[in-house]
């Protein structure tokens, strides 16, 4: 810290209290979720809520800590740190299991799961390696070189095996492609193979990314309702397969974009976007139809294959239980909400959705404060996302900036799949809610991701590198 | 290069997924509501409690019907623990196989459930729920059993209600209940496996009422089916409300007192009061207790037995019997004529045995006379000015128009229609008109002489003992009645609108006077056929009645109103092959009379008579 600035000096105040909005929602929710009769006090240390109130404030001061420490060393020692979580994951996976996964390193009910600090890690690594001189993410070298470094915690991580912060890392992929990773020259290996092409760059190629991302999850997305129906109370007798519904939301999606597109400055812009939204709408049509078409034209076992893979089912006999129970929790919020510590479904006590006060937070939630509720928390957490975002672009300096992709994106995911599951649009990974749901090593890792971006923010004016 | 503009590919990613979210929520939340039924499926239980059915009272206020608490032995098998059979087997008294045998019977019957939407039958058993093991046992059945329960985990009482009659009588006419078949479930969602319904009698008929009103309770339970709290703390609760009193114009002791006196014989009395039409009593005779079909146990016990009986105890003869009305008709043949003006009371007639028999009597010179002695060949002449009063040359079309006219003041006496009354099970009975006797004969190819039997109340003529007691009421009050019902109130109700409507029928009241005057001298009078109901005090107006039943033996019918002046019952006996009806009708209808009217018998010997006759 400079001599004579207070440690709020230059802190992103609309963050830091959407944070603290977050934290203290997902506070009250293990409240009343996990909430004991026997033992009422919020600070009661025996039940999960009291727990709660220590990891809340045990991150807050962690959050001080690195507001008091000058923001130069996470660059310096990004290498150290990234290596330090790769050595807790590697101890990690010498632990009794628990759960059927070494994912926890401590004694007894303290401990901390090394696959969250590792987020931390690589990040930093990532930040530190793409903001590097004389890098450039158009080489491949380059480009294999950030993959690596992603790719070491994610075996690791897989080894434990713990499939949800697998996928997450992941997110670090968007990053990547916003500081200009390219795949072209992958892409174009391959399609120049055909004879008669010979492309010098793809579209493709240099957006692989999201266009990847686009149709996996256009793909999961078909899949999960493919089997639904929808039927309306006030038509008994219509029932619309769910396929439709995608089509809906595609259609929806592509007027939007045209409506959009009238802000786009340019003549040329609003041509070339009006062809892109033409192409992808098609391209999105065409690719649901035909995983729906292949979907519904597979024999049942391999259905049930498929829907096992996605996490629609759990077990072949358990008929889809964790997802089933979940939807219907959210589903019984209905518009107001049953009311706070009313959730019948997901409370704890009925346990009829497991693990409801930490992976399936947003179950009692949603159940207690309806589409509310739910609405004002996606808000919440789209406001979180884009302040991160603007924040990010805001930075002179590549290293925070990338620093801030990564908290962004790493959010994003947590925030898309976990809700996902709970809505039947992503299978069931289990993966915390930030900042909402219990549990001490993601609130806490969640807690230091956001401090130390807030501090690296704070530092904007004499950090350039 | 300037990547700058990739941000707007995230950007719009995130909105993307935050819009699809948003909407996705909004139609899982309000516009579909087939998740929130999902968990109400899953974590509410409804639990019913079902109230005891509304007791019955007779016309004096005594409790006839009431209900006793019975206990249930419930199991649920997943709450069992080294479940030692034989010492169950002991406790309950019962054989080790036999054991094993109810609980096959239970995991493959009482669970068993046909889907149907897929046509399926799968047994939908599960360990979790509880099951009776043992139905309907008595306090001190189950109180050996209860204390040492504990010693079984899984097995509970449960507490019922059924139904108990003071009165071993009555049985027709209260029905009895039985449970539920799973049509009657989903027609009515009032119930659940194993409540009980009204299977006849005023059961059936006012059981929207009796049942009284469900008490629901809203649980929350959890996935292991345990009770966590009331959903919403009991906002969505309702209490059970008891089934409402019900008074009956029935009087219980001149019920239990007509059974009484026709055990051993086969037929049935119906007495009403004239001034409101209230049933004072029904017996069907042989008869039954009605607590021999209280549970499911003693009805699986009884039934059968009671079934198969050649007597066929469990056929309600008054209501549903019909029966040619014999001379008790003669009344009504002389009612129409003189309406009609085709007679005066002072009209006389031969005793001429050419077209119908008659006993010896000398010849009626007068209607009260005639009733008197019942003259059969009086009667032919008069029906047969009735039907043919000339109104046509043509002798088949005059009979055509007589009939007519005749059949319309029978349908204004209460005749040939179902009254629309508490009462089920009833019968029509049969008055011909000319439709009928066309289809049988042809147009215009019958006349009087074609029909004459029914001038005496034979042939064609069809009444239920019902039909025949409300004709005595009928002429009791001089030309109109009530429709006869069971009920005079339930709860704060009184009777049913339909019963307080007075019918008025087609005969002026200034020619019942003489019509009372002929039935006093039925009993009064020497040579009258119903002296045997003779009372000292009371004046009993009467009409014996012998119906014909080739080639067994009559029926003996006795109709009777008393008293004379301001009548308080009308009564019909009818015994079935029992001769001639001055003998064997005529006494009893005497002897309830002054049991109603008085309380008491006088005539000890005429009753000790009666109760030991057994005639079949």
């Amino acid at each position: 810290m400079r001599k004579g600035e207070k440690i709020t000096t230059n802190i992103d105040w609309p963050l830091f209290s959407v944070y603290i909005i977050l934290m203290l929602m997902g506070l009250a929710t293990v409240y009343s979720t996990a909430y004991n009769v026997d033992s009422p006090n919020l600070f009661d240390y025996s039940q999960k809520y009291g727990k709660q109130v220590v990891w809340l404030l045990i991150s807050l001061f962690l959050g001080l800590l690195v507001l008091l420490i000058d923001a130069d060393i996470y660059r310096k020692f990004a290498t150290p740190i990234y290596i330090f979580t790769l050595i807790l994951l590697v101890i990690v996976l010498f632990m009794p299991a628990k759960n059927g996964a070494r994912a926890w390193l401590g004694i007894g009910t303290l401990g901390i799961q090394p696959a969250e600090f590792a987020k931390i890690g690589t990040s930093l690594l990532l930040a530190r390696y793409i903001s590097s001189v004389n890098i450039k993410l158009q080489n491949l070298q380059t480009v294999l070189m950030a993959n690596v470094i992603i790719l070491i915690p994610m075996v690791l991580i897989l080894l434990q095996p713990d499939a949800g912060t697998f996928v997450v890392f992941t997110s670090f992929l968007f990053v990547m492609y916003r500081e200009g990773i390219t795949y072209d020259p992958l892409v174009l290996k391959f399609v120049n193979l055909i004879p008669g092409i010979k492309f010098k760059q793809t579209w493709v190629g240099s957006h692989f990314i999201p266009i990847m991302f686009a149709v996996v999850f256009l793909c999961i997305s078909t899949l999960l309702v493919s089997n639904n129906i929808i039927t309306f109370d006030f038509m008994p007798n219509v029932k619309i397969p769910g396929f439709a519904g995608v089509v809906t939301s595609l259609i929806l999606l592509a007027l939007l974009s045209l409506f959009f597109l009238r802000y786009i400055g340019s003549k040329r812009d609003r041509k070339n976007a009006l062809i892109i939204v033409i192409i992808g709408f098609t391209l999105c049509i065409t690719i649901a139809s035909s995983v729906n078409f292949l979907f519904q034209g597979m024999a049942s076992h391999q259905k049930d294959r498929i829907e096992l893979f996605l996490g629609l089912r759990e077990d072949p006999d358990g008929e889809d239980y964790n997802r089933n129970r979940a939807m219907a929790a959210v589903g019984s919020g209905r518009f107001l909400g049953k009311g706070y510590n009313k959730a019948s479904v997901s409370s704890v006590e009925s346990n009829h959705v497991p693990e409801s006060e930490t992976d399936f937070i947003f179950c009692p939630f949603a159940e207690e404060w309806g589409f509310l509720g739910t609405f004002i928390l996606v808000c919440l957490y789209m406001f979180m996302l884009f302040r991160i975002i603007m924040i990010a672009e805001r930075q002179r300096s590549r290293f925070v900036r990338v620093y801030a992709y990564t908290v962004a994106m790493i959010l994003f995911y947590h925030f898309a799949v976990n809700i996902g599951m709970d809505i039947g649009f992503a299978p069931v990974i289990g993966i915390p809610l930030p900042f909402f749901s219990y549990g001490g090593s993601s609130m806490m890792s969640f807690s230091m991701f956001m401090f130390i971006l807030l501090k690296l923010d704070s530092q904007r004016s004499y950090i350039l590198q | 290069m300037n990547f700058d503009t990739r941000k707007y590919v995230i950007i719009s990613f995130i909105v993307v997924v935050g819009f699809i979210y948003t909407s996705r929520l909004f139609y899982m939340q309000v516009i579909d509501d087939s998740w929130a039924l999902r968990a109400q499926q899953i974590a509410e239980k409804r639990k019913e409690i079902s109230p005891p059915r509304g007791p019955v009272y007779d016309r004096h206020g005594k409790k006839i019907v009431s209900n006793r608490t019975y206990y249930n032995l419930m199991m649920v098998e997943a709450d069992m623990k080294d479940f030692d059979t034989l010492a169950f087997a002991k406790l309950i008294g019962w054989t080790k196989e036999k054991v094993k045998a109810r609980f096959r019977e239970i995991v493959k019957g009482e669970g068993k459930y046909k889907n149907r939407h897929t046509g399926k039958t799968t047994s939908n058993y599960q360990k979790v729920r509880p099951y009776p093991f043992i139905k309907e046992m008595t306090l001190d059945e189950i109180a050996n059993i209860a204390a040492h329960l504990e010693e079984f985990p899984g097995f509970y009482e449960e507490v019922t209600s059924m139904r108990s009659y003071t009165y071993a009588n009555g049985a027709n006419i209260f029905g009895y209940l039985s449970e539920v078949y799973r049509e009657e479930i989903e027609a009515d969602h009032f119930y659940k496996a194993g409540d009980n319904m009204g299977r006849a009698g005023i059961e059936r008929f006012y059981e929207k009422d009796l049942r009284g009103q469900k008490g629901i309770r809203y649980i929350v339970t959890s996935a292991l089916n345990n009770d966590v709290e009331s959903y919403m703390e009991g906002k969505y609760d309702t209490i059970a409300k008891q089934g409402p009193n019900m008074n009956l114009g029935i009087d219980i002791e001149l019920q239990a007192y007509g059974e009484k006196l026709l055990k051993g014989k086969r037929g049935c009395v119906v007495a009403i009061e004239p001034a409101t039409g209230e049933i004072l009593a029904l017996i069907s005779a042989p008869s039954f207790d009605p607590n021999l079909l209280v549970g499911k146990r003693n009805i699986s016990r009884n039934y059968p037995s009671l079934a198969r009986d050649p007597q066929k105890p469990l056929y309600p003869r008054p209501l549903a019997a019909q029966y040619p009305p014999g001379s008790i008709f003669k009344l009504l043949q002389s009612l129409i004529a003189l309406q009609e003006g085709v007679i005066t009371p002072e009209s006389g007639f031969p005793c001429n045995k050419s077209m119908v028999g008659c006993h010896d009597h000398p010849s009626a010179g007068n209607l009260p006379d005639a009733i008197k002695f019942s003259c059969n060949p009086y009667y032919y002449a008069v029906t047969k000015r009735i039907i043919q009063q000339g109104k046509d040359r043509n002798n088949f079309i005059d009979a055509e128009i007589g009939l007519n006219i005749w059949a319309k003041y029978m349908k204004s006496f209460g005749l040939g229609y179902k009254y629309d009354t508490d009462i089920t099970g009833l019968t029509t009975g049969s008055i011909p008109d000319s439709k009928y006797y066309d289809k049988w004969y042809g147009h215009h190819r019958w006349a009087f002489s074609t029909i004459r039997s029914i001038s005496i109340g034979q042939g064609e003529i069809q009444l239920t003992p019902l039909q025949m007691a409300n004709v005595g009421a009928m002429i009791a009050n001089k030309g109109w009645f009530y429709t006869p019902h069971f009920v005079k109130s339930i709860g704060k109700n009184g009777p049913l609108e339909q019963f307080k409507k007075r019918h008025v029928t087609m005969v002026d009241p200034k020619h019942f006077d003489v019509i009372h005057e002929g039935m006093r001298r039925v009993v009064y009078v020497d040579g009258g056929t119903g002296r045997q109901a003779r009372l000292k005090d009371i004046t009993v107006c009467g009409k014996t009645g012998t119906v014909q039943n080739k080639p067994k033996k009559d029926h003996a019918v006795f109709l009777a109103f008393a008293p004379m002046h301001n009548p308080k019952i009308s009564i019909v006996v009818f015994i079935e092959n029992a001769g001639f009806g001055g003998t064997w009708a005529a006494p009893i209808a005497g002897l309830m009379i002054e049991k109603y009217l008085k309380g008491t018998v006088t005539d000890t010997v005429k009753e000790k008579r009666m109760l030991d006759a057994v005639l079949y």
